[in-house]
C-alpha cells in the first residue's frame, strides 16, 4: 500500500516540477546567478506550505516523521559539493528525472552522472564512514527541539520568514535581455 | 541557439509576477508551491517524506546484487541502503509518470519535448551541453549520498519537518550554487 503512496506522491511531485519549470536547466541558471527567482518561491512556499500542514495534521494523526540526522562535517561539505553540481548541470537527482520524461536529453546524461555519482560514493563509503561521516554528529535534531518549543510554533516562525522573503524580493531581477545582445 | 532558449525556457518565466492576493490570481509557481506544500505533507501522512537520491544507490543495489550478489554484499553503502522495492523508488517511477503527463497533456505544442537550453557560455556544443550536465550529475548524487539527502529530501523535507541537517545542506547548497553559476558566463 505504502509503494502505491509512493507512487502516487510521485505523479503529482513529477507533474507539479514540470509546470514550475523546475526540470529546466535554464531556471535552475537563472535563479543561482539570482535574475530570476520563480524556482526559489517556488521552493519557499512549498516548504512554508507543507511545514504548517506537516505540524497541524500532527496534532490530530500520527505522522511519519523522518528527521535526517545532522553530522555536520559530511552535511556541509555534501551540500557544497552539491551545490557546484547542481549549477554546473542545472539539474539536481529529481528535475533530472523529470526532465528526462520531458525528453530532454541533457536531462539523460545528469542522470547517468548521477548515477556514477552514487556509485563512486557506495565505492569511497568505508573510507568516509570513519572519518568525515563521524564529526560532529547532532543526530536527528530540529528547530523546534533545539529550542524546546513545540513543532507547530516552530512551523509558523519558519513560514513567517519564508514568506516575508517571498513578498519582498522581487520574482524577477534581471529581465531577460533582448536576444544577440552581448552582456556585460 | 536563441530558439533553443526561447522555447526551452517557460513562456511566463520573464514575466514580472508580483504577488496580489487581493485580485485573487495567484501566479503560477504560487498555485503550485501550494499545492507541492499540501503534497509533501500528505506524504509525511501516508508514508515518509519525498526523497529522490537514495534511490540511485538502491537502483546499483539491484544491478550489482543480481550481477554479483556475494561482491554487492560486501559493499557496505548498498547493505545499508537496502532493497530497490521502496515507497521512495516508486516515487521515483512516479516522477517519470507525472512528469511525462504534465509535459504532454495540455500542451499547444503536442508531443514536441523541450528544445536543449544552452545555459552556460561554454556550451557551444550539444556535446558540451552534454558534458556539464554529467559532471554536474556526477556532484550532485556524490554530495547529496554524503549529505544523506538531495534538494527534495534535504531542503523540502528536511526544512518542512524543522531539520536543522535540511537547513546545514541547503545554506551549503545556494553558497555553492550561486557562486559557480555566478563564475560561469550566461549562455542564453
Amino acid at each position: 500500500m505504502t509503494l502505491l503512496f509512493g507512487l502516487l506522491i510521485g505523479v503529482g511531485m513529477g507533474a507539479l516540477i514540470q509546470r514550475a519549470g523546475a526540470s529546466s536547466p535554464g531556471m535552475i541558471a537563472r535563479s543561482l546567478r539570482l535574475e530570476n527567482l520563480t524556482i526559489i518561491k517556488f521552493m519557499a512556499l512549498t516548504i512554508a506550505v507543507g511545514t504548517v500542514a506537516t505540524y497541524t495534521l500532527a496534532l490530530f494523526i500520527p505522522m511519519h516523521f523522518d528527521i535526517k540526522p545532522l553530522y555536520l562535517a559530511g552535511v556541509l561539505a555534501g551540500g557544497l559539493i552539491f551545490g557546484v553540481g547542481f549549477a554546473v548541470a542545472g539539474y539536481c537527482p529529481g528535475t533530472c528525472v523529470v526532465g528526462a520524461a520531458e525528453g530532454r536529453r541533457d536531462a539523460l546524461f545528469a542522470l547517468f552522472g548521477g548515477v556514477v555519482g552514487a556509485l563512486a560514493y557506495t565505492l569511497v563509503y568505508p573510507a568516509l564512514k570513519t572519518t568525515l561521516l563521524s564529526r560532529g554528529d547532532f543526530g536527528k535534531v530540529t528547530l523546534a527541539s533545539s529550542l524546546g518549543i513545540p513543532g507547530l510554533i516552530g512551523a509558523l516562525a519558519l513560514a513567517a520568514v519564508l514568506i516575508a522573503i517571498i513578498w519582498y524580493i522581487p520574482t524577477v531581477v534581471r529581465p531577460e535581455s533582448p536576444r544577440g545582445v552581448p552582456k556585460a | 541557439m536563441s530558439d533553443a532558449t526561447a522555447s526551452g525556457g517557460e513562456a511566463w518565466a520573464a514575466r514580472p509576477e508580483p504577488i496580489s492576493l487581493s485580485t485573487r490570481s495567484l501566479p503560477p509557481w504560487a498555485r503550485l508551491g501550494i499545492l507541492f506544500g499540501l503534497l509533501s505533507a500528505a506524504s509525511i501522512a501516508l508514508f515518509g517524506p519525498i526523497g529522490v537520491s537514495g534511490t540511485y544507490p538502491r537502483f546499483i543495489g539491484m544491478f550489482w546484487r543480481a550481477a554479483d550478489p556475494s561482491g554487492a554484499a560486501n559493499q557496505s553503502y548498498l547493505v545499508k541502503m537496502g532493497a530497490f522495492l521502496t515507497p521512495e523508488s516508486m516515487l521515483v517511477v512516479g516522477l517519470l509518470i507525472g512528469g511525462f503527463l504534465a509535459s504532454r497533456i495540455g500542451r499547444a505544442s503536442g508531443t514536441r519535448a523541450p528544445a536543449l537550453e544552452v545555459i552556460h557560455a561554454n556550451e557551444t556544443t550539444h556535446g558540451r551541453r552534454y558534458l556539464n550536465a554529467f559532471a554536474g550529475g556526477v556532484l550532485i548524487l556524490f554530495g547529496a549520498r554524503l549529505a544523506g539527502g538531495c534538494t527534495s529530501g534535504h531542503i523540502i523535507s528536511g526544512m518542512t519537518q524543522l531539520s536543522l541537517s535540511g537547513m546545514v545542506f541547503g545554506a551549503g547548497v545556494f553558497a555553492t550554487g550561486i557562486a559557480t553559476a555566478k563564475l560561469f558566463k550566461r549562455g542564453y
